[in-house]
């Protein structure tokens, strides 16, 4: 269609969000763990699962840099291999999150009527429910693993996905160009699809980004708690509860993963902000 | 400006501090007792868990108390002598008052008993009791249904408490809140998941308590507990965690208390199911694995490694049991000859208990050298209990305390086969030389007679491998140094009306 466009507002976007200097910050440590998280292997010297029963609570040293675990296992390794792991049920669980509830905000906002005063009572009834509750509700019944956690806490988001659609749909189909396609008799599903929900990236663009960090210390909190990933796979969420009950004379165990956890949702944070505002329309110029 | 606002903010915390100083109490006269979970019903009947046993038994006494060496004394009955087979009969101590002021009688002990026989909880512990006659008021009979050896053992058990007929009835639905008993400490109050306390009971007919009041503070972070330990807020805490032991012991306020105690955990696994179905795979990862590794690296030299399904205070434990050590090779033959060359697929259930949680996670890896890929799922607690009764899992990790000190307790409902599921026997092992072994040491008085046929049972058990013998537990606990006369309970069930301050 009129992809010509459309690339000036992007383009110009994008120069706005390079020129904040704390969203490029961001942009360019998500790079980073984007990039530990796809040669893992190559960067991490042991595997995440190797242990070392006479090698056990080691500090920090030069062949483990970041010590031992209790079970001899290289912190540095399960590091760089939860990168893999966080990263992936981020992207994944608010897909999830995105394609459901951005498909029923955009559905609810378009057709309006009944169908959006059922689709949104169910959003609501979801909302009253706070995230992290749902989320240990699902992977309670679903139990544990890697699939399970990206499902809670994907379905645990959906009401925000929803809501940020709705409202954008609800504005922009009243515009004129939107008028004029329907004028022209374009279908309903071609509007919705071609004209209106291009138009409504910008907002979920933003709440993505902010959403992957969401999932990400969501996800950790569930493995936390113990109802994340099943061992001996480097989630660090685990990784910190397991350092606890040592972390009076072991602290690195817990100290690394909760550095890692730190970056990435500050970078994700710091990305999300400046998206925020190259983003904002009103910005222009 | 901005210099005002920090003199104010920090006169603001001058003012907090000071107000937080705890002013000093006078005179030490209560004992503060931290424990990682709150007791689920002070009533003996409606429960069996650890701190429900732990507070009852400073208010409440049984008809014959086990002591910390494990020995039969008088309690409430002053002496007792075996009419015949079935039958024992039972003096009680005269004098005796309940908190609520009603005088101990034998209809009290008949009461209990009748009311216990019908609790879903402490059956395996009441069940073997057929009657209770009444003689006079201070005389009693119990008979069991068949001859029962254990029988005294299992009225020194913490759910054979007596209750008073009227408390009970006055208490009604709220009796387990309300507890009448004629122990030393009286019920006071309870502010449930934070704290129970209880009073001394001045008309206490034996040695009456030392300090006035104990209060049970529950503190469920293992690492908490000692913190609160080490500032004072507790002057005993129970259930020290491994990795605190040397922080403990190292402090000159502090005293640790170290006891091995009655407990057991292991693997377990389902025989009804292939491939555990087959004596050889079972033996296979005995031989694979090295549980001493692996009781070190989780326990951090806290009890023992497991020698057999009995720890070794356990009367009847058979102590010359050989281990199945590591040994690889012997490992993949075995599952070569019985039919895996290759290993197989399988999962390791355990609850979300750390140390369980660390042990399956060094099985998983130890079973990857002979080819098993073992997935762990962690279970919780009531879904764990009910899917593991119903036969849904592979391997299991578990624990089990043998409460009475003896054998028939700690390995009737874990091996006989007419004990499958809900009753204990969660491998579902079924060996008809090690039920009629277990018929043997239950109903024969001769104790020479029962030690041989549980020894046997236990070498059989051994070579069956339903279990993979893993931890023998240890009780640790912690006081401040004033902290006297306090000494630890194998069962776990620690005495409190000793316990005083020095000066």
């Amino acid at each position: 269609m009129r992809h010509e466009v459309q690339e000036g507002p992007w383009k110009s976007a994008f120069r706005r969000l390079i020129r904040n200097r704390s969203s490029l910050i961001g942009l360019i440590v998500l790079i980073a763990l984007i990039l530990v998280a796809v040669f893992a292997d190559q960067i991490a010297p042991f595997t995440f699962r190797e242990q070392n029963l006479d090698a056990t609570f080691l500090m920090p040293n030069a062949v483990n840099f970041f010590g031992t675990d209790n079970f001899g296992r290289d912190i540095f390794s399960r590091v760089v291999y939860g990168t893999r792991i966080s990263l992936m049920v981020g992207v994944i669980s608010v897909s999830i999150a995105l394609v459901i509830g951005g498909g029923l905000g955009a559905i609810a906002g378009y057709f309006g009527g009944y169908l959006d005063t059922i689709v949104m009572r169910f959003v609501d009834v979801l909302i009253s429910i706070p995230s992290i509750l749902l989320a240990i509700s699902i992977s309670v019944t679903l139990g544990g693993g890697l699939r399970n956690v990206m499902i809670a806490v994907g379905i645990g988001s959906i009401p925000s996905y929803a809501r940020v659609m709705r409202a954008s749909v609800l504005s922009i189909k009243e515009l004129q160009f939107i008028e004029a396609a329907r004028a022209l008799g374009t279908k309903k599903h071609i509007i919705l699809l071609r004209h209106i929900i291009p138009n409504t990236l910008a907002p979920v663009i933003v709440q993505s980004t902010l959403g992957v960090a969401g999932a990400i210390l969501a996800a950790a909190g569930l493995g936390f708690i113990g109802l994340g990933i099943e061992p001996p796979n480097p989630e660090w969420g685990a990784m910190l509860n397991a350092g606890r009950q040592f972390i009076r004379d072991y602290p690195h165990m817990s100290i690394y993963p909760g550095i890692a956890i730190m970056i990435t949702i500050l970078s994700l944070n710091l990305l999300g902000d400046g998206l925020r505002d190259a983003l904002d329309p009103k910005m222009d110029r | 400006m901005k210099f005002k606002h920090i003199i104010a903010l920090i006169s603001i915390m001058f003012l907090f501090l000071t107000g937080c100083q705890p002013a000093a109490p006078q005179v030490k006269d209560t004992l503060v007792v931290g424990m990682g979970g709150d007791a689920v019903s002070l009533d003996p009947h409606a429960t069996n868990d650890q701190p429900s046993s732990r507070v009852g038994r400073q208010i409440y006494e049984t008809l014959i108390v086990q002591t910390e060496d494990l020995q039969l004394v008088p309690g409430l009955a002053t002496s007792w002598r075996q009419v015949d087979d079935l039958t024992f009969e039972f003096t009680l101590k005269q004098g005796v008052k309940f908190h609520n002021g009603e005088v101990l009688k034998a209809s009290d002990v008949k009461f209990t008993i009748d009311r216990a026989l019908k609790s879903a909880f402490i059956g395996h512990i009441v069940g073997q009791i057929e009657s209770v006659n009444v003689v006079s008021d201070y005389l009693l009979t119990i008979k069991t249904k068949q001859p029962f050896a254990p029988l005294l053992t299992h009225l020194a058990h913490p759910a054979m408490s007596i209750l008073n007929e009227k408390a009970v009835t006055d208490g009604g639905e709220n009796y387990g809140l309300n507890p009448v008993g004629t122990g030393p400490f009286k019920f006071v109050s309870w502010t449930k998941l934070d704290s129970i306390v209880l009073t001394r009971n001045d008309d206490y007919h034996g040695t009456k308590a030392k300090v006035k009041d104990v209060t049970f503070k529950i503190v469920t972070d293992n690492t908490v507990r000692t913190i609160q330990l080490e500032t004072g807020e507790l002057d005993i805490a129970y259930d020290i965690q491994a990795s605190d032991v040397s922080r403990v012991s190292g402090n000159s306020e502090l005293k640790l208390l170290r006891g091995a105690n009655l407990s057991t955990t292991y693997i377990g696994f389902n025989v009804e199911k292939a491939p555990f179905n087959d004596v050889r795979v079972r033996q296979a990862i005995n031989y694979a694995l090295d549980m001493n590794a692996v009781v070190n690296a989780v326990y951090l030299g806290v009890g023992a490694p497991a020698k057999g399904p009995l720890g070794p205070n356990v009367f009847g434990a058979n102590l010359d049991l050989v281990e199945y050590a590591k040994n690889v090779d012997r490992a993949k033959q075995l599952l070569a000859d019985a039919g895996f060359p290759n290993g197989f697929t399988t999962t390791l259930w355990t609850n979300e208990n750390q140390a369980r949680v660390d042990i399956a996670e060094i099985v998983q890896e130890q079973l990857a050298a002979i080819g098993i890929e073992v997935k762990i799922e962690v279970v919780e607690w009531s879904k764990y209990l009910a899917d593991t009764a119903a036969g849904l899992h592979d391997m299991f990790i578990l624990g089990w305390t043998t409460v009475t000190a003896d054998a028939d307790y700690g390995l009737f409902a874990l091996f006989h086969s007419s004990a499958k599921g809900t009753a204990g026997n969660r491998t579902f092992y079924a060996n008809a030389r090690v039920d009629e072994l277990l018929n043997i040491g239950r109903t024969t008085i001769d104790a020479n007679a029962r030690l041989a046929a549980y020894k046997e049972a236990q070498q059989i058990i051994r070579d069956d491998a339903p279990w993979i013998f893993t931890w023998t537990g240890e009780n640790i606990a912690g006081t401040r140094a004033n902290v006297v006369g306090f000494v630890q309970h194998p069962a776990g069930h620690h005495k409190l009306v000793d316990v005083t301050f020095n000066k």
